[in-house]
């Protein structure tokens, strides 16, 4: 490093040193200077000489480049350790450079193993990766809530046709008894309680994720399932606007229909299964209980009117009357709750959520081969990663290199201090 | 022109001029080598006061300046003051060594002596009263003497080869000689 100079130095030493420059050079000085000239003039005539030997064996050292005496000549020695050099050179390029693309091929098939094979799963196994971010569901302030009818739409006119065109692309769908998640192509397996005269109440909870454009859309394909199964929407809400949105249906369907509904609502277009829940309960007891108790209040009650067909007495007309009054309450009780019982067995009711999630990456999956586009997807992910594992071992490296910087600095800063303690202690 | 010809001259270009750009690196060296070798071994002398350790170090000092002398950057100074550098270092270096094992001093006025033959009575005295002088001065000052007188340094080499400005330098060398002269006239 060059130090700059910026003191001015003193004019009477600048004069003695130019005096001390000119009696070197030999040229004449002022008076005042001849003492220093002298000096001067006496310490140059005294440099000491270089001993004959040591000037001859150093010129034989330079003459040999400094090789080892009592080896080839001087220039084959220095060709042949150049040639050396070049050659473990060489191989360290050959073998840095071989290890490099063995990384770099490593990577590369890593990564697009990797990606290929989440790519080719995203379509088929959506429902996975969706319900593991399932995102949390908040009612956005700009977003806008809509009530949908009681009763369901009729089904569009295209509906059927635009889910039967999409049902091949969703054919894997397909979804699990909660909380087990959609991990496989396989065709959705829809639960179907054993049909041998018992009254059986079957409910289910469906969860399905959606892109934020598309809950609108989804929702309508729900309310189209429900009006072709002649199911009743008892309540929904529909959010959306933003990043994210929100769908909430309270379904009525006819329990005959519960299976195939499940089915449709889990093969919409626009939408992934997350979770789904079934859920049955046996209601034989209390159904047969109930009918057990409206067939006895009926026969009270029939009872109670041959009863009163035979009374004499005004006391015992009005106690019999009164009789009649609480059996055909009674009955009137028992039809009530065995009317509601052989609704909750005659329809099922479904809890249907959708809820925003980011769309998985499309992956054309046309005739399967490795074409262009593919192998620049490809390409591009291994550049990424190889950035990517550039940056992280630049930022391993940097504090290592600061580090040895450092050290390199402090080593060479105690160096010369030391020297220069060398000096000051002759 | 053929290919293959065309690409074997190419290669003997590349060759040829690697081959006369070490070839250039080696006479640079080689002159100097010729220029400096006397005025080296004049200030390492002048620093350790030991012939033997002087040649040494003189030899080693122009064998790292060949084993370095690719890495010269022209741009942060002359070659004689990079060279003067490594020879600083490795003097130093051995003014440690010696400094941890022995201390092995030998009066080099005793070889410089012979200049003096035939100077009259009154120059000889006043020679003898400078090598006594410069004899009793630090290794510090002695430095600057050597790089001055021996080495024939300008101040600004001198400058480089201490770390020091060119006006500190100066102001170092008219110190010592001030206390020199001062020396000199006590003596005599």
């Amino acid at each position: 490093m060059r130090l700059l100079d910026q003191d001015p130095i003193d004019p009477e030493i600048a004069a003695t040193l130019d005096a001390i420059d000119a009696t070197l050079a030999g040229e004449p000085v002022d008076a005042r200077y001849a003492e220093l000239a002298e000096i001067a003039l006496l310490l140059a005539s005294d440099r000491p000489q270089v001993p004959p030997e040591f000037a001859r064996s150093m010129d034989e050292r330079v003459g040999r480049r400094f090789a080892p005496a009592g080896r080839a000549g001087a220039g084959q020695t220095v060709a042949a350790g150049a040639a050396r050099r070049r050659r473990l050179a060489r191989r360290f390029w050959e073998t840095a450079g071989a290890l490099a693309a063995g990384v770099a091929l490593i990577v590369a098939i890593v990564v697009v193993a990797g990606g290929g094979g989440g790519a080719s799963s995203a379509s088929s196994s959506s429902a996975s990766s969706s319900a593991a971010s399932s995102p949390a569901v908040s009612g956005a302030a700009a977003s806008s809530t809509a009530t949908a009818p009681a009763r369901a739409p009729a089904p569009l006119a295209s509906a059927a046709p635009h889910t039967s065109a999409s049902s091949a692309a969703k054919a894997q769908a397909s979804s699990t008894v909660a909380p087990a998640q959609q991990t496989s192509g396989s065709s959705p397996a829809v639960l179907q309680p054993p049909t041998t005269g018992r009254k059986v109440v079957q409910s289910a909870q469906l969860n399905l994720t959606a892109a934020p454009s598309h809950i609108d859309a989804v929702a309508q394909e729900v309310y189209d399932v429900v009006g072709q199964v002649n199911g009743i929407v008892n309540s929904s809400s529909v959010t959306q606007g933003g990043p994210t949105g929100y769908a909430n249906f309270q379904l009525s369907v006819p329990s005959a229909s519960l299976a195939q509904t499940m089915s449709r609502l889990s093969q919409l277009t626009y939408a992934q299964v997350a979770s789904r829940t079934d859920n049955t309960q046996d209601i034989t007891g209390q159904f047969d209980a109930a009918t057990r108790a409206l067939a006895d209040a009926r026969a009270l009650r029939t009872s109670l009117l041959k009863q009163l067909e035979n009374a004499t007495t005004t006391e015992e007309v009005d106690s019999l009357k009164a009789q009649i009054n609480d059996a055909e309450a009674s009955i009137s009780s028992d039809e009530a709750t065995l009317a509601r019982l052989n609704n909750q067995v005659n329809f099922s009711q479904i809890n249907l959520q959708i809820n925003a999630s980011t769309p998985p990456v499309p992956v054309s999956h046309g005739g399967g081969g490795f074409g262009i586009g593919r192998a620049a997807h490809d390409a591009g992910r291994v550049l990424t990663v190889a950035a990517g594992v550039a940056l992280i071992v630049l930022a391993a490296l940097t504090p290592v290199g600061l580090v040895v910087a450092l050290f390199w600095w402090v080593g060479a800063a105690v160096r010369r201090r030391r020297r220069e303690q060398a000096l000051d202690s002759v | 022109m053929d290919r293959a010809l065309v690409r074997s001259v190419g290669v003997t270009e590349i060759v040829t001029r690697t081959s006369s750009s070490a070839a250039g690196s080696w006479e640079r060296f080689e002159e100097l080598y010729r220029s400096s070798r006397d005025h080296v071994y004049a200030y390492v002398l002048t620093l350790l006061r030991d012939p033997a350790a002087a040649e040494d170090v003189t030899a080693l000092a122009f064998e790292r300046a060949y084993r370095r002398r690719r890495t010269f950057d022209r741009r942060r100074g002359e070659e004689r003051a990079w060279l003067f550098g490594i020879a600083r270092n490795a003097a130093l270096d051995e003014l440690r060594r010696r400094r941890r094992t022995t201390t092995l001093v030998t009066d080099p006025s005793e070889d410089v002596t012979d200049g003096g033959e035939d100077d009259g009575a009154d120059v000889a005295l006043r020679r003898t009263a400078v090598q006594a002088a410069l004899a009793k001065l630090p290794a510090r000052e002695r430095e600057i003497i050597a790089l001055k007188f021996h080495a024939g340094m300008s101040n600004a080499e001198l400058a480089r080869v201490l770390g020091v400005t060119e006006s500190n330098a100066g102001t170092l060398l008219y110190r010592t000689m001030e206390k020199l002269r001062k020396a000199c006239d006590a003596t005599a």
